[in-house]
């Protein structure tokens, strides 16, 4: 096999790779800090596609849209949380999983509704368009851009959790709760902060994604089994275990696309299935 | 022969005079289908979002051997069974190994697996056209064609599903799966594999999903992608729910009601879903513990209202 197309095959992959650790973070730190099965975390990721795409038509500026539309999936996060998943604490995983669920069909049919059923693409700014020779193969620059893009987020949220107070109030949160509310902190705004921040992350992959994968009403279902992916790999609230369980599965996607293209998203579930059977833990144990 | 087992039978009777044969059908192949969940959901306590890997890859199975093949229908029957059942054990292997909300997710991420599977195996699946053509055969003299016939014949099926169903939840392995349900420690305590009693459950609830499944294919004549999709599992968890998880007999509930507003709504608009969704919100936000619950509130607010005004009715 030509090296040129291995290698870009394997950025591709490293590529979509950081983009589902992003979308595992973002639902690791949902999922360990309220305690809920969150079914909707695929849906904020497509309404950050479809976002970015309203707000590249209508302004005109990638920039401007890569930094407005994910905060109005915080928005939207923010007012699920409070409005809905809030009254669910108390209730059992089932009725969380039915809120989420339903959740996530209103708004794949309600992007149907706005946007259509046919799927449509977005093209990266001026600036990001064409390739960069790499020396063995030239590569799109947009890519190269959402690899750094996502590595910086990757790299925020670390720090944000590891070097700030509110960040280790968040671990705290994923640890223990009924301690964290002794200590005088108010777990509701924590909970609230948290869905926002998750829906955050899920929102801006998503933004990302649009340029490179285009956008369709599904985008977001399709994404949450691979997010779950990430965390069921790489362990809830663990940040070097989302990027290597996203990057583990976005080469093999990749690889295996090469050689086996029909079998390219299955091979996702199947990764997982793999090292499940050998680490039922986990990639590096479980709380 | 107890009163709720009258119901039922009346209710067998009475369903093909009041709403269409192939809805009345698909109630009970829904039933078995929820029965199924059920035992893992409202007995062992464990929320599988994956029942439709079991269903779909029943239907399929089924559905093949039935176009190609035009195998005996009970032997259909039986492998259906089979297929549900030894899928369930493999997703279950991987699954009962852990709890909680992993457990939730590894359920789903591997019905996206075998969805994808199908999705792109097309040259048997049909991919997203679904797999047309399943027959319904000839059984003592009489075409299952016949819509009331099969009704009957998927009637029969499913008390005999839910007769099956009492036994096992009456059994000693009923108590078993409720005692994990109630205290995993401490039925682990007392001697019980609780990892391989789940797995046992997985699999019983995955053989009467690819029962379920089988009816299904031969009832619409197809196998249809969502089939293995996992709406088709939310749907189930759905009307299990409505019906009441608490109760044998309330995914019987929850499919009637499920099945006959979604058969009827989905005619009238394209976009039902959405009101699914919305139907999802409301019952949990409001209408939490199902109708067999909201019908016992019901008449203890009535019995209280004599006794002590305002007291009872309100929401858990």
């Amino acid at each position: 096999m030509n090296t040129s197309l291995l290698l870009s095959q394997i950025l591709n992959g490293v590529v979509t790779g950081m983009l589902y650790a992003l979308m595992g973070i973002g639902l690791s730190i949902i999922t360990g800090i309220l305690n809920i099965p969150n079914f909707a975390h695929g849906a904020m990721f497509a309404v950050g596609a479809y976002l970015v795409y309203t707000v590249i038509n209508a302004l005109g500026n990638f920039w401007l849209a890569l930094i407005l539309a994910p905060v109005g999936v915080a928005l939207l996060g923010l007012v699920i949380e409070y409005a809905g998943i809030r009254r669910l604490y108390a209730a059992g995983h089932d009725y969380q999983l039915l809120l989420t669920f339903g959740l996530s069909l209103i708004v794949t049919e309600g992007i149907i509704i706005v946007w259509g059923p046919v799927g449509m693409s977005q093209p990266p700014p001026p600036l990001l368009r064409g390739g960069v020779d790499l020396g063995i193969t030239i590569y799109p620059k947009y890519r190269l851009f959402v690899m750094v893009m996502a590595g910086l987020l990757v790299l925020g949220a670390w720090l944000f959790f590891e070097k700030t107070r509110y960040g280790a109030i968040m671990r705290a949160g994923i640890e223990d709760k009924e301690m964290v509310s002794l200590l005088g902190i108010d777990i509701h705004r924590l909970f609230t902060a948290a869905f926002a921040l998750g829906a955050y992350l899920a929102g801006i992959a998503g933004a990302l994604t649009a340029p490179i994968r285009g956008l369709n009403p599904l985008m977001g279902v399709d994404m949450l089994g691979i997010a779950f992916v990430v965390v069921a790999l790489g362990g809830l609230g663990n940040l070097p275990g989302a990027i290597v369980a996203g990057l583990m599965i976005g080469v093999a996607q990749s690889l295996v696309a090469l050689v086996w293209p029909e079998a390219s998203v299955a091979v996702i579930f199947a990764v997982m299935a793999a090292v499940l059977l050998v680490r039922p833990q986990g990639l590096f144990g479980i709380r | 022969m107890s009163r709720a087992w009258l119901a039922v039978l009346a209710a067998v009777v009475v369903l093909p005079l009041v709403v269409r044969h192939a809805i009345a059908t698909e109630i009970w192949i829904f039933a078995i289908f929820g029965l199924g969940l059920n035992l893992l959901l409202g007995y062992t306590g464990l929320l599988s979002f994956g029942q439709a890997t079991f269903f779909g890859s029943a239907a399929y199975v089924g559905g093949y051997l039935l176009k190609h093949y035009g195998t005996n229908v009970f032997l259909v029957l039986a492998l259906g069974v089979v297929v549900g059942a030894v899928s369930a054990a493999a997703v279950g292997y991987l699954c009962v190994q852990r709890s909680g909300l992993y457990f939730i997710m590894l359920t789903f991420a591997l019905n996206q697996m075998f969805y994808f599977t199908a999705y792109q195996w097309t040259s048997v699946t049909g991919g997203e056209d679904g797999m047309p053509g399943v027959p319904r055969p000839r059984l003592f003299g009489v075409g299952l064609d016949d819509s009331l016939a099969y009704y009957a014949f998927a009637a029969v099926l499913f008390l005999l599903s839910l007769w099956v169903m009492t036994r096992i939840v009456e059994s000693p392995l009923g108590k078993i799966l409720v005692a994990i349900r109630e205290n995993e420690l401490r039925a682990e305590a007392v001697g019980y594999d609780a990892a391989r009693f789940k797995l046992l459950a997985f699999v019983i609830g995955g053989a009467f999903s690819g029962l379920a499944g089988v009816l299904y294919a031969m009832l619409f004549g197809i196998v249809p992608l969502e089939a293995i999709g996992f709406v088709f599992s939310g749907n189930v968890v759905f009307a299990t729910l409505i019906g009441g998880s608490g109760s044998l007999y309330g995914p019987l509930i929850g499919s009637f009601v499920f099945i006959w507003l979604s058969e009827s709504v989905s005619v009238m608009w394209q976009r039902w879903p959405l009101l699914l969704g919305v139907a999802f919100v409301i019952v949990v936000l409001f209408l939490r513990g199902g109708v067999v619950e909201a019908w016992a509130r019901f008449w203890s607010w009535r019995a209280g209202r004599h006794v002590a005004p305002g007291t009872a009715g309100d929401a858990p």
